[in-house]
């Protein structure tokens, strides 16, 4: 082969890297979030207000000073942990729509550990994590091993399974861990074993995003860096050429699922030990689902995860603001949301929109995800 | 009726022919499919489109068909120019086409199959006597014998195929385009077919047979057109050319059709066995049905049969991909039966599957994530549960190059490659780690013919070092150049043993199931 024509061959595969690479995964999304707030924006014109004031003022909720930057982590930290809960299983060609249940477990298992382990002070924050790990890995095997075993659908189960998670957690708060005093919920606890604030100025938001963070490093290692996650993204890609490698597809679909189990999880016990201090019934809701909007923005990748759950984070401590500085109702944050998750599964619907050049440079990773829906 | 002419002579004579496609265009991405080209197809004319895997053939009857639109060029039906906008506007102008994949829906009767979606009613509801009636008076018309009541799941592929004909003819089709109808078929229901054919051309339709055998269009078409790289290279006529110049022709170079096999040695000892075995297909139905076979080393064993009487539950069972129902499988004189696919690839199996798009590689994985898709979990690419992509590129890098895959970047996507150069990929995994013993697949299906010769070269040096091979394949006239012995199997069983020099009839009845006489030794 002549100098020339191998120097051609390699620079069309690198041009194409790039783009499919990391400029490409977040020019799509970037797109999505660009039309949406247009879109946005006729929505507040509707309402009778001014979207120049009201852009405004949800920039400034989510980034204008040091306690809106400190709402928007406090706001996004436990959705990198449900969103590399769904992000893991779907490398594994699964959809884990479990991961609220899955939340709920761990957050009563620290409220549970962390009232009765309090007498260690701060050493018992890992200990307490550890176990929301491990109840969660357990928990989330569940329909793993209903699905390897018995072929039921992992949607189904999963979904199935947060009733029975939520009550079960809401159960164990009102009966044998409930507070004495009215308001129903776990005893809290000890400030000697919850998770510290970062800063005085930013507010409630505290290391637990650093644990998230690290989270979120820990889910890339194992994704692409060992045995465990070369055979999940193998199992996930293509189980024909899986099994013909001689991978086992029970183990990995039930691998797959628990570690997403675990890491909502640990999310559970960091909103526990992290922001509330016990669990309250009725909890946070919807951390679990907004997890799976987060891992479709992110594309499945913990980086875009990550990414994903500051701007989930960051609109809705925007919002707040928002509807304080004008008229515009707090549901306008959702509803952008809504537009971006729209616009970035729609993949066609912005070809359609912004034609399709931008749809060739962001291919690689929407085909994917398209793929996973349908199925 | 009967006037058959040729292409260009039926424009002389002033009646425009019954299709034009004059310089399609049609390009994906920076990629281009289709570069100006142009046909002619005549009316009462076989037309034989050749070309190899990848050159464009598809492409463009998808566009004929409504599938794609193409960016330039234009389309003339009766010398009237047309945009073709979907299938069903195809179909109503006259367009028929029967996929390599059929499009039956096995539960429903043969008549229920060719009126579906243009059904006669009566009242609200289906009128399945007439049905029944129209499928019985085009069958007898055109002399496709098949019974409109059968249900077509109880169908042979041959009849199958023929069923996709009447769907066609049922439309009203005055052009048929056949997508590679004769990979499914023995050679005696290939000349079934291009009896029907030849009966229906007769009949005024026209047809455009698509294929990449060179054989079989010498025999049935009119006038062949070689596309290469999207080009249209020429339009010869069948009667004045061989396959010689038609494999020039595809491949832009001369092509050893032949197969340079050398004299080995007497075969050494047994090193691939299978005891008795049988083994269940995917819907639970016996596939293998006591099967017997020895591969020794410096041995190349030929399995031949239609698609779908079993090999490929027996490749896969010999291999450890699929649960063995009954019988033994033996390694190097070593029960391997028990053991998995990882465990037999350690002990030096190493196995081409005849499906590289869904087995044989992860499309979505890089080059070098697939040639460590059977060895992530050793040294020198794994340790202590982590994995070291960095070695893994630097092997695959070798490997690549070494196997001549085209692009040699360890980097690249597997599905962004060609047809050929994916199965050389597969080649570079599977042989570079010097196994004993090989099983072949159909290790050159959809696969150029430069790709062939290659894929060819490297099975008989593997047989030259005294490797065991079984290759299965669906072409003959590999398995004969190849095989040093031949056994075909049907329904199931190996149904005979032939030596190399077996003719197409002999094999062909094999194949069929019929003479199912065990050769004396």
């Amino acid at each position: 082969m002549s100098e020339g024509r191998r120097e051609q061959e390699g620079r069309d595969p690198l041009l194409r890297r790039i783009l499919t690479g990391a400029a490409g995964a977040l020019l799509f999304p970037l797109l999505a979030i660009l039309l949406s707030f247009a879109i946005g924006a006729v929505i507040v014109l509707a309402t009778g207000n001014n979207p120049v004031a009201a852009y405004v003022a949800l920039f400034n909720g989510a980034l204008g000073d040091p306690s809106a930057v400190g709402r928007t982590l406090l706001n996004a930290t436990p959705l990198i942990f449900t969103g590399l809960a769904v992000a893991v299983a779907f490398r594994a060609g699964l959809f884990n729509i479990g991961g609220e249940g899955q939340l709920f477990i761990g957050a009563v298992t620290a409220a549970w550990l962390g009232v009765s382990l309090g007498f260690l002070g701060p050493l018992a924050i890992p200990v307490v994590l550890a176990a929301c790990v491990i109840t969660g890995f357990l928990w989330g095997s569940v329909p793993g091993m209903l699905k390897a075993y018995f072929g039921a659908h992992e949607v189904i189960t999963t979904i199935m399974l947060n009733f029975v998670a939520i009550n079960f957690a809401y159960y164990l708060a009102q009966n044998p861990l409930r507070q004495e005093g009215p308001i129903p919920g776990t005893e809290t606890v000890d400030l000697a074993a919850r998770i510290p604030a970062i800063s005085f100025a930013l507010g409630r938001a505290n290391y637990g995003f650093f644990v998230a963070l690290l989270a979120a490093v820990a889910v890339y290692l194992l994704l692409w860096r060992t045995r465990r996650g070369f055979e999940i993204r193998a199992v996930g890609l293509s189980p024909g050429a899986a099994n013909y490698a001689g991978m086992r597809l029970g183990l990995n679909t039930i691998l797959a699922l628990a570690i997403g189990g675990s890491l909502a999880g640990l999310g559970g016990g960091v909103e526990v030990l992290g922001t509330y201090g016990n669990m309250d019934v009725p909890f946070v809701a919807n951390l679990g689902f907004n997890g799976i909007g987060v891992a479709l923005l992110g594309r499945n990748h913990p980086a875009g995860v990550v990414l994903g759950a500051l701007l989930f984070g960051g609109l809705y401590a925007g919002a707040q603001e928002m509807q304080f500085a004008t008229d515009v109702p707090l549901q306008l944050a959702t509803v952008l949301l809504a537009i971006i998750l729209l616009l970035v599964t729609a993949t066609k619907l912005v070809e359609f929109i912004v034609g399709k050049r931008a749809r060739a440079l962001a291919s690689g990773a929407g085909t994917r995800l398209e793929r996973g829906l349908g199925s | 009726m009967s006037d058959r002419v040729a292409g260009d002579g039926a424009s002389s004579k002033g009646a425009p022919p019954v299709l034009e496609m004059r310089g399609v265009t049609k390009r994906f991405g920076a990629v281009t499919a289709n570069d100006g080209v142009s046909l002619t197809l005549g009316r009462g004319e076989i037309l034989g489109l050749l070309g190899e895997n990848g050159a464009g053939k598809s492409t463009l009857m998808k566009i004929l068909y409504g599938l794609y639109t193409p960016d330039e060029g234009e389309v003339f039906l009766d010398g009237e120019r047309v945009e073709i906008r979907d299938p069903k506007d195809a179909v109503s102008r006259g367009i028929g086409m029967v996929h390599q994949h059929f499009t039956l829906i096995p539960p429903l009767t043969v008549a229920e199959n060719i009126v579906l979606g243009a059904e006669p009613r009566k009242g609200l509801s289906l009128n399945l006597e007439e049905a029944v009636r129209a499928t019985e008076e085009l069958s007898e018309r055109y002399g496709l014998k098949v019974d409109p009541r059968s249900r077509v799941a109880d169908l042979s592929v041959g009849v199958r195929q023929r069923v996709e004909i009447l769907k066609a003819l049922y439309r009203n089709v005055r052009i048929l385009v056949l997508d590679e109808p004769t990979a499914v078929l023995t050679p005696q229901e290939t000349e079934d077919l291009f009896a029907v054919l030849k009966e229906l051309v007769a009949d005024g339709l026209s047809i455009i047979l698509i294929t990449h055998k060179l054989g079989e269009l010498l025999g049935v078409s009119d006038e062949i057109t070689i596309i290469r790289d999207g080009r249209v290279v020429d339009t010869v006529d069948a009667a004045d050319t061989d396959e010689g110049e038609l494999a020039r022709l595809m491949v832009g170079r001369e092509v050893l059709l032949r197969v340079e096999k050398e004299e080995v040695e007497t075969p050494g000892g047994v090193r691939l066995a299978a005891e008795n075995l049988t083994v269940r297909s995917s819907t639970g139905a016996l596939a293998v049905k006591g099967v017997d076979l020895e591969v020794r080393g410096g041995e190349i064993l030929g399995m031949a049969g239609v698609d779908g009487n079993g090999q490929t539950e027996l490749a896969e069972a010999l291999a450890g991909t699929r649960p063995v129902e009954g019988g033994r499988v033996f390694l190097d004189g070593a029960d391997a039966t028990n053991l998995g696919a990882d465990a037999r690839q350690e002990r030096g199996l190493a196995y081409v599957p005849e499906d590289r798009g869904t087995k044989g590689l992860v499309q979505d994985f890089a080059l070098y994530e697939n040639n460590a898709l059977k060895t992530y979990d050793e040294p020198p690419f794994s340790k202590w549960g982590w994995i070291f992509p960095k070695v893994m590129r630097r092997r695959a890098a070798e490997a690549l190059r070494a196997y001549d895959v085209r692009p040699a970047d360890p980097e690249a996507r597997a599905g962004s490659l060609s047809g050929g150069n994916q199965q050389k990929a597969v080649l570079a995994r599977e042989l570079s780690g010097d196994p004993g013993v090989i099983i072949a697949a159909q290790p050159t299906r959809g696969v150029d013919v430069g790709a062939i010769e290659f894929i060819h070269g490297q099975l008989l040096k593997q047989r030259a070092e005294g490797k065991a091979i079984l290759l299965i394949s669906l072409e003959l006239e590999e398995v004969r150049s190849l095989s040093d012995r031949i056994l075909v199997m049907y329904a199931g069983r190996i149904v005979g043993e032939v030596g190399p020099e077996a003719t197409d009839e002999q094999l062909g009845l094999l194949m069929a199931g019929r003479g199912v006489e065990e050769k004396s030794a």
